[in-house]
C-alpha cells in the first residue's frame, strides 16, 4: 500500500495505491496522521488505484473526515471502484462522504 | 509632543475651548489606553455571557469617542461636566438583537455583569407618548470595579438600529433645523418598524409553541398526529427510533456502530410520500425484518465490523421501496437524494435490486 501526497494551495490530494486491508491500514496510519495537518482545507482521497478497503481502512477515512469537520475542512473521496462503493453502501457510510467520480 | 497630540491640540484650539475643557481633554488623552483595555474586557465579558446563555445577537459594536467628537461636545456644553468622569459615553457599546424580546434578556445579562447607574440609565422605549414614534432603545450607564469611568451600553433590535443609523446619518445632531416633513416620515417609519419587530417576535413565539407541542406529541407517542418536517423529524430522532434495528444489524458481525447525521433521511422519507412520523414508525415496525435480511446478505459474509447509524434507515427505505414496487427507479431516487445525483447511484440501485430479489422478505407479506 502506498500513499502519494501532493498539496497545492489549500487542496491536498492523497493518491491511495493498492489494497487498504487491515495490515496495510496499520502501515499507513502514520500517513493519515500526517494528512490531519491539512484538515482545515480540502483533502481529496484519490482512490483511482485503490483496489480494496477493509473496516480498518474505513476507520482511517472516518478519522480524517472527523478531523476535517472539526476544523472546517472537508474530505472528498474520488474515483472509488464499484467494490469499494459497495462497502461504503453496505456499511451506511456512502452518504457521509462527498464522493466524486 | 507627538504628531497626534499636535493635531489634536490644533483641533481643540480651533474650537475655542476654555482651560476647564482643555483639562478634560488632557484627562481623556491620558486615559485613552485604559479605555481601550476596558473596551476589550467589557466586550469579552458580554460575548462570553451571551454565548453561555445561548443568546444569538445580530451584532456587538463598541467604540471609544474620537478626540474631535469629544472636543466638539465640550465646546457646546463643556460647562456641564466637572471632569471626564461626568461623561458617560467615552466608551460606548451597542448590542443589537434580532428580536425585541431579546433586548430585555440582554439587559438582564448586563445587569448581572456590571454596576448600573440607574439614575442616568434610560429606557427610551418608555419615554414616548402614546401617539409618538421614534428612537426605541435601552441605554444603561455602567461601571466595573477598578475603573473610575462609566460607560454606556445601548441595547436595541436590528430594525431599531437601522432606524437610528438612518436618522443619525441625515444629521439630526448637526444643529440645522430639520424640515417637519422629514421628521414626520421618520416617525412613520419608526412606527412601522415597531410593528414589524412585534410581528417577528410573535412569529418566534408561535414557532416555539409549535415546537413545544410537537415535542410533547412525539414524546407521548402520538406520532400519527405529527407531520414530518425538520423540527419534528429531529425530535423523533431523539427517541432513537432506529437504534434497535441498528443493534440487530451490528450483531451480525459484532460491529461497532458509528453515529452519523440522520437528518438527510428526512428528504428520503418525504420523497417516499410519508406524511407523519407515525408513517415512519410504521415502516420501522413492518420493514425491520427486511432491512435486517438485506444487512445479513450484504455484510454477513464479510469481516466488516464497523457500520454507520444510518444503516438502519437506509435498509428500511430499501426494503420499503422494493416491497412496494419502487424498483430500480425508486432506489436510484433514494440514493440521488442521499448522495446527490450521479450515474453511480444507478449502479448501486442495480446491485441492490439483484441482491434483494431472492431475500425472504420479498416473498412474504411484509
Amino acid at each position: 500500500m502506498e500513499i502519494k501526497v501532493n498539496t497545492k494551495d489549500s487542496v491536498t490530494t492523497a493518491q491511495l495505491i493498492g489494497r487498504l486491508d487491515t495490515p496495510a491500514s496499520q502501515e499507513v496510519s502514520g500517513d493519515f496522521d500526517n494528512l490531519m495537518q491539512f484538515a482545515a482545507g480540502t483533502i481529496i482521497l484519490d482512490c483511482t488505484q485503490l483496489e480494496y478497503i477493509s473496516s480498518s481502512g474505513l476507520r482511517l477515512f472516518l478519522s480524517l473526515r472527523k478531523a476535517a469537520a472539526s476544523k472546517g475542512g472537508k474530505v472528498i473521496v474520488k474515483a472509488i471502484n464499484n467494490d469499494i462503493r459497495s462497502v461504503f453502501m453496505m456499511t451506511g457510510f456512502l452518504n457521509l462522504f462527498e464522493i466524486q467520480n | 509632543m507627538n504628531t497626534n497630540r499636535k493635531f489634536e491640540s490644533k483641533m481643540s484650539k480651533n474650537r475655542h475651548l476654555d482651560p476647564h475643557c482643555e483639562a478634560i481633554l488632557e484627562e481623556y488623552r491620558d486615559n485613552l489606553p485604559r479605555f481601550r483595555e476596558v473596551e476589550v474586557q467589557v466586550r469579552d465579558m458580554l460575548i462570553r455571557t451571551l454565548s453561555e446563555a445561548g443568546l444569538l445577537v445580530a451584532a456587538l459594536e463598541s467604540r471609544i469617542k474620537e478626540y474631535d467628537s469629544l472636543a466638539g461636545k465640550l465646546e457646546l456644553k463643556g460647562h456641564k461636566y466637572s471632569s471626564l468622569a461626568d461623561l458617560t459615553d467615552i466608551l460606548g457599546l451597542r448590542i443589537i438583537t434580532f428580536y425585541i424580546d431579546d433586548v430585555d434578556i440582554v439587559a438582564s445579562a448586563v445587569e448581572r455583569l456590571f454596576t448600573i447607574d440607574w439614575d442616568n440609565s434610560v429606557d427610551k422605549r418608555k419615554i414616548h407618548e402614546i401617539d409618538s414614534f421614534g428612537y426605541l432603545s435601552l441605554h444603561y450607564i455602567c461601571s466595573i470595579p477598578g475603573f473610575p469611568y462609566r460607560f454606556e451600553i445601548q441595547m436595541l433590535t436590528l430594525l431599531q438600529h437601522a432606524w437610528a443609523n438612518m436618522n443619525h446619518d441625515t444629521g439630526y445632531k448637526s444643529g440645522v433645523e430639520i424640515p417637519k416633513g422629514y421628521m414626520r416620515n421618520m416617525s412613520r417609519l419608526a412606527g412601522m418598524l415597531e410593528l414589524v419587530d412585534d410581528e417577528f417576535s410573535k412569529i418566534r413565539i408561535e414557532l416555539t409553541d409549535y415546537r413545544r407541542r410537537v415535542q410533547a406529541l412525539v414524546k407521548s407517542g402520538n406520532l400519527d398526529e405529527v407531520s414530518i418536517d425538520g423540527d419534528t423529524f429531529r425530535s423523533y430522532l431523539e427517541l432513537n427510533p432506529f437504534g434497535q434495528l441498528n443493534k440487530r444489524i451490528a450483531s451480525i458481525n459484532q460491529a461497532e456502530i458509528q453515529d452519523v447525521p440522520l437528518m438527510p433521511y428526512l428528504a428520503v422519507f418525504k420523497g417516499m410520500g410519508l406524511k407523519t412520523l407515525g408513517d415512519i414508525a410504521s415502516i420501522v415496525r413492518n420493514y425491520s425484518e427486511g432491512a435486517y435480511q438485506i444487512a445479513c446478505y450484504q455484510i454477513g459474509l464479510t469481516d466488516l465490523d464497523i457500520i454507520a447509524s444510518s444503516i438502519g434507515p437506509q435498509n428500511l427505505c430499501i426494503a420499503y421501496i422494493l416491497k412496494n414496487g419502487g424498483g430500480k427507479a425508486g432506489l436510484r431516487y433514494m440514493f440521488d437524494l442521499l448522495n446527490g445525483e450521479s450515474e453511480s447511484n444507478a449502479t448501486i440501485a442495480d446491485m441492490m435490486l439483484e441482491q434483494a430479489k431472492d431475500l425472504p422478505f420479498m416473498n412474504t407479506g411484509n
